[in-house]
């Protein structure tokens, strides 16, 4: 949906203090996200199904990464310091999905993360690129280009694993698991940083339009893939359980990446080589 | 470049400019054509590609020989 955009806001400074707040903390979901996405695209270079595959890995972290690091310089506008958001926090500050804590086991899984989690961050990129806040409008575009192609990679093994009954249950399985933190990665329909964006005049989406068109992106694919009954589950998502989703870290659950995550994303042990 | 039973060989050809030709640029191995594409564009990501296309290898015709179209180590008699 695309906005008429007659009062696009052209710094932060320009928008009330709870659109400010609700729009950091959107960007630094997407930038956290999206910097431990590529950590778990990355664990597969050498361990995917085929060399083409693995290869198709490396550069999705390589997307990822970079989409990161984007995201997180979008925060100066916002009087943070980029530095500071990438290496400097504990792992209770990240606002990262639960999906992403730790490392993923199974191929199946990581293509949960694939078609699924990184379409949902797509789907809230998208919102932005047309929303009234400036600054965000070039920086996404090749973002975007990029994720089609991951998209179409989820999408490809998704119908290769389906080819098969072993390979059809084993990502039935792996795609149920990742059903509800998706579908709840938007928000609550009636409160959060959409509705608050929304009310300010920067997004035209809501939490309840993201998550459709995320449903509209994903279930098609369910579908092709023989995964009819799971696409119904999909679609039907009225009973959400939210007891215990942490609305400000945007995920379910009090934890955070594991150590060993939070140190490869913060990069730890080269500390002493960074350079400002 | 071996292959996987169930996955086919797909080649690639690109053009950097619309006024370029295209030309072959290499093969990837690949189950369905969503995931050639993917794989193509991955992998030979050394130019800014105008355009990229992937055909699955045996859909080619030979011509003039009867060998398979892009055999990547001919056979040594002429």
């Amino acid at each position: 949906m695309s906005l008429v955009r007659t009062d696009s806001f052209k710094s932060a400074d320009e928008l009330s203090n709870p659109a400010r707040e609700a729009l950091a903390a959107t960007l630094l979901s997407l930038a956290d996200n999206k910097r431990i996405l590529g950590m778990r695209y990355g664990e597969w270079i050498l361990g995917a199904p085929t060399l083409e595959s693995g290869i198709a890995c490396s550069a999705m972290a390589q997307d990822e990464w970079g989409h990161g690091r984007i995201l997180y310089a979008t925060l100066k506008d916002f009087g943070l310091d980029p530095g500071v958001l990438e290496h400097d926090r504990p792992s209770e500050e990240y606002l990262s999905s639960e999906l992403l804590d730790s490392e993923v086991e199974e191929w199946p899984d990581l293509l949960a993360l694939n078609l699924l989690f990184d379409a949902a961050l797509s789907v809230q990129v998208e919102a932005l690129t047309n929303s009234n806040y400036e600054p965000i409008h070039f920086k996404t575009r090749k973002l975007l280009e990029e994720e089609r192609f991951h998209f179409e990679h989820g999408r490809g093994w998704a119908l290769r694993l389906s080819e098969t009954a072993t390979g059809r249950e084993a990502l039935e399985a792996a795609f149920r698991k990742a059903m509800g933190p998706s579908l709840r990665w938007f928000g609550r329909s009636e409160a959060g940083f959409g509705q608050l964006l929304q009310a300010a005049g920067v997004s035209a989406g809501t939490a309840d339009s993201q998550r459709q068109a995320w449903l509209d992106r994903v279930v098609p694919v369910l579908a092709e893939a023989g995964l009819e009954e799971l696409a119904a589950e999909f679609e039907a998502n009225a009973e959400l359980d939210w007891s215990d989703w942490d609305a400000d870290r945007r995920r379910g659950g009090s934890g955070g990446p594991d150590a060993e995550t939070l140190a490869r994303i913060r990069g730890d042990k080269n500390r002493s080589m960074l350079m400002d | 470049m071996g292959h996987l039973s169930g996955e086919r060989l797909y080649e690639i050809f690109a053009r950097q400019k619309r006024a370029d030709r295209l030309e072959h640029i290499g093969t990837v191995s690949a189950p369905n054509p969503e995931l050639a594409r993917v794989y193509a564009w991955k992998t030979y990501d050394e130019a800014t590609w105008f355009e990229m296309v992937v055909a699955p290898r045996d859909a080619f015709c030979a011509v003039n020989r009867d060998e398979v179209p892009f055999t990547l180590h001919p056979v040594e008699t002429v």
